[in-house]
């Protein structure tokens, strides 16, 4: 250290280090900053100590606290699921048909089966379950295929549409590419279009293609076309058409039809959950008494 | 010398000065009581006011029910759309403030704000316990500390209770019945109103409260303010040095004579204004912040120019600089001035949009709007169905069914989500909580649907008497064909 030297001019004393005739005011940073600087040190090595700070070769150091955000999420969520348990009790043990009726516990079931369906069932069935043309049925109109009662929906959700669980609704429509010739296959197709054409009532049953629906496609679609709900078969009298009301979408899915799948719900969802989606698409419009 | 000080620097309470001010007599003191009386009564009765609103409705008159968001005022009831309304009562309070300030200085401050007001009452309790007890024992000190949190406490309370059903809350909260967040208000209430009222007192007025700062801006040379009239009271001296010749003669040939005149002025330099002072300060350095234009000062100078058998009025409300203008007679005011007239503009104007507002608000809301996803529904008649978010909030007095049908589309059909088949018009009732939020399925007759969009209009009307609620408009949905 050299010795201490006043600056004339402001009366501070310099740090003895000189450049070129220009020589440096002793002017250290004030107290009040250094000991916060020094604080906030001291604090960094209790958070060092206390939370998960650093990563080690094979995981991270989890600090003696042993806290995780993801601790908090599952806490918090938990919490949640408690708060909720009163409401959801209740849902499992009011019959299926009943729920509805109790305003509250409808209310409830709507909003927990809005969630589960955007988080699972909005895929394919669309954001308001209004359903994708030629791929997924819609919901929230007044035609079902496995039947639109509460308890038909339930049972849909809970064990799903030709899948390998023994509880799903399962049914295979032949593929009549292999045994009808390309005539007969537009003949049924025509008739088939002609079910929901009310105008042509007198003479459908002249039209080439009745003998073979009758044997062919009767035994599950209905005489008139009215559909089997047992089998998942279609009705085919009405103005809604999943694979297409066209003349060429009808002939396809005769020739090769498509079956829709749906997941068997069962083993992911809980039963509260699966109950929950039942009354939410129940209520969407199409619901069945 | 300055006569004037506007932005003088504010000491609190000087060590010499009196911890509580001395109890004084007059005018304004009767003034200031009866309005802290009536303010006071305002403040502590108006949440037991009860208003008959039906069995559904809270029955208290004035209440401000959060979780509900809603506001009720005798007949009215408002909700958060209404806050227009609340904005043009706050211009109104602030233009009128203004305006008063413009004319009369800080009535506001020294009569009216709740600082004061309950300044002056736990002063009261202050002084009547030193009476009663003694200055500085510990009995009086007690009975003090007592009877003023009790008071704190009650004021608490009273502001809560506007917000809770003040018949069962105060039982609610003894019984701890009452939610976390009226204890926590209460708490913070009572904590205050001690902080403010009992410690803090006229150091709240000098160094918190914002106002002082703005009254520069809002007086001028024809506002009423508490003035010492210098040019009659100095030099200050002892009541048995003689009076100035000139307050006893006041013809100009010997005021002029007598420059050299060794008498006093009118002030006895008492000191009695300044101890009875709410915020200590000392009025005859003149016009100064400190200063709430209360006017116990005039009052307590008045009864001691009355005993020395001098004029009243050597310290009254009058306009700044008459300190020296050197009469004995008050300037008449001003009341006509460009700067009230445009206050007075502007307070009709808040006040008339709030009254307007007020007159026009609605009683049905009524939302209908599209559901998002698909604009139409295909049925497996052929028919088409749009589906619509119904939610409608009523504030009428009754409405327990309403009707809702569509225009624009014969033969269309109505219905919400619990019911299986469609009407021409459908019936709902109206649940205790006067809200709805339903699924409204509109279904176009077969064959009969539009093609492409249409507007129609969907007319919600009151099942018992038939009047119109709502009309909304929104529009129906076809395949194009």
């Amino acid at each position: 250290m050299s010795v201490q030297e006043r600056d004339p001019l402001t009366g501070q004393v310099t740090t003895g280090h000189e450049w070129d005739g220009i020589k440096e005011l002793r002017t250290p940073i004030p107290n009040w900053w250094l000991i916060t600087f020094i604080v906030t040190w001291v604090l960094s090595i209790g958070y060092l100590v206390l939370y998960p700070s650093f990563a080690t070769t094979k995981s991270y150091a989890p600090g003696i606290l042993g806290w995780s955000s993801r601790n908090d999420l599952s806490e918090a969520t938990q919490q949640a699921r408690d708060m909720q348990s009163a409401w959801r009790n209740q849902i499992l043990a009011t019959p299926l048909e009943q729920i509805e009726d109790n305003e509250e516990l409808r209310r409830f079931a709507v909003a927990g089966g809005v969630a589960a369906f955007n988080e699972n069932c909005a895929a394919c069935h669309g954001v308001g379950a209004v359903g994708q043309i030629g791929q997924f049925p819609s919901l929230i109109d007044d035609d079902w295929l496995w039947g639109g009662t509460i308890t038909d929906i339930h049972t849909t959700i809970r064990h799903g549409i030709r899948t390998a669980s023994d509880d799903a609704r399962a049914s295979e429509m032949p593929a009549f590419g292999d045994v009808m010739t390309g005539e007969e296959i537009v003949a049924t197709a025509d008739y088939v279009l002609s079910l929901s054409d009310r105008s042509l009532d007198a003479m459908r049953a002249s039209m080439p293609g009745a003998a073979l629906f009758a044997d062919n496609c009767e035994s599950c679609h209905g005489a008139g076309g009215e559909g089997n709900r047992e089998f998942g078969a279609p009705r085919l009298n009405d103005a809604i058409w999943l694979y297409g009301g066209t003349r060429d979408a009808v002939i396809r899915q005769i020739t090769q039809p498509k079956m829709g799948q749906m997941p068997t719900w069962e083993s992911r969802l809980d039963e509260g959950t699966i109950r929950m989606l039942a009354v939410y698409v129940h209520t969407l419009g199409g619901g069945e008494k | 010398m300055a006569t004037t000080t506007i932005l003088d620097t504010v000491s609190p309470r000087k060590p010499a000065r009196l911890a509580i001010p001395q109890t004084v007599r007059g005018r304004y003191r009767t003034i200031k009581t009866v309005v802290a009386a009536i303010l006071l009564t305002f403040y502590f009765v108006t949440p037991w006011i009860r208003w008959d609103r039906g069995p559904q409705l809270p029955d208290q008159a004035v209440l401000f029910d959060l979780p509900g968001r809603r506001l009720f005022l005798f007949g009215l009831e408002f909700w958060p759309q209404d806050l227009p309304i609340a904005v043009g009562v706050l211009i109104l309070g602030a233009f009128g403030l203004f305006g008063a300030t413009t004319l009369a200085g800080r009535v506001w401050c020294g009569f009216t704000c709740p600082q004061t007001v309950w300044t002056d009452l736990f002063f009261t309790i202050e002084r009547l316990c030193e009476r009663l007890f003694g200055k500085d024992t510990l009995l009086s000190n007690v009975a003090k500390a007592i009877v003023q949190v009790t008071l704190a406490i009650a004021t608490a309370i009273g502001f809560a209770a506007y917000f809770n059903d003040a018949l069962t809350f105060p039982h609610a909260l003894v019984t701890g019945a009452a939610p976390m967040g009226a204890y926590i208000a209460v708490g913070v209430l009572t904590l205050t109103t001690w902080l403010f009222a009992a410690y803090a007192k006229e150091r709240v007025c000098l160094h918190m409260c914002p106002w002082p700062r703005f009254q520069a801006a809002l007086l001028d040379k024809d506002s009423l303010v508490v003035t010492y009239q210098r040019w009659r009271g100095e030099p200050r001296g002892k009541k048995k040095v003689p009076l100035r010749s000139t307050l006893t003669d006041l013809s100009a040939l010997v005021r002029e004579a007598s420059s050299f005149d060794a008498g006093r002025g009118d002030c006895i330099d008492c000191q009695r204004c300044v101890n009875v002072c709410p915020t200590g300060i000392d009025i005859r350095d003149g016009l100064q912040m400190g200063c709430i234009g209360c006017g116990l000062c005039i009052d307590a100078c008045d009864d001691v120019m009355a005993r020395i058998g001098r004029p009243a009025g050597l310290i009254r409300f009058d306009v700044e600089g008459s300190d020296s203008a050197g009469s004995f007679q008050k300037p008449t005011v001003r009341f006509l001035r460009p700067k009230t007239l445009l206050y007075a503009i502007l307070c009709l104007v808040a006040l008339g949009s709030s009254v307007f507002g007020t007159l026009r608000m609605k009683s049905v809301l009524v939302d209908i709007d599209p559901q998002r996803g698909q604009p139409f529904v295909q049925l497996s008649d052929g028919s088409v169905r749009n589906d619509f978010s119904f939610r409608l909030a009523h504030r009428l007095p009754t409405l327990d069914r309403i009707a809702i049908h569509a225009e624009g589309l014969p033969g269309a059909t109505l219905r919400f989500a619990d019911a299986q088949t469609g009407h021409e018009a459908v019936h709902l009732a109206v649940p205790g909580n006067r809200r709805i939020s339903d699924r409204l399925f509109i279904t176009a007759a077969p064959r009969r649907g539009p093609s492409g969009r249409t507007n129609i209009r969907i007319v919600v009307t009151n099942a018992a008497n038939g009047a119109t609620l709502e009309e909304v408009e929104t529009y129906f949905w076809g395949p194009a064909r």
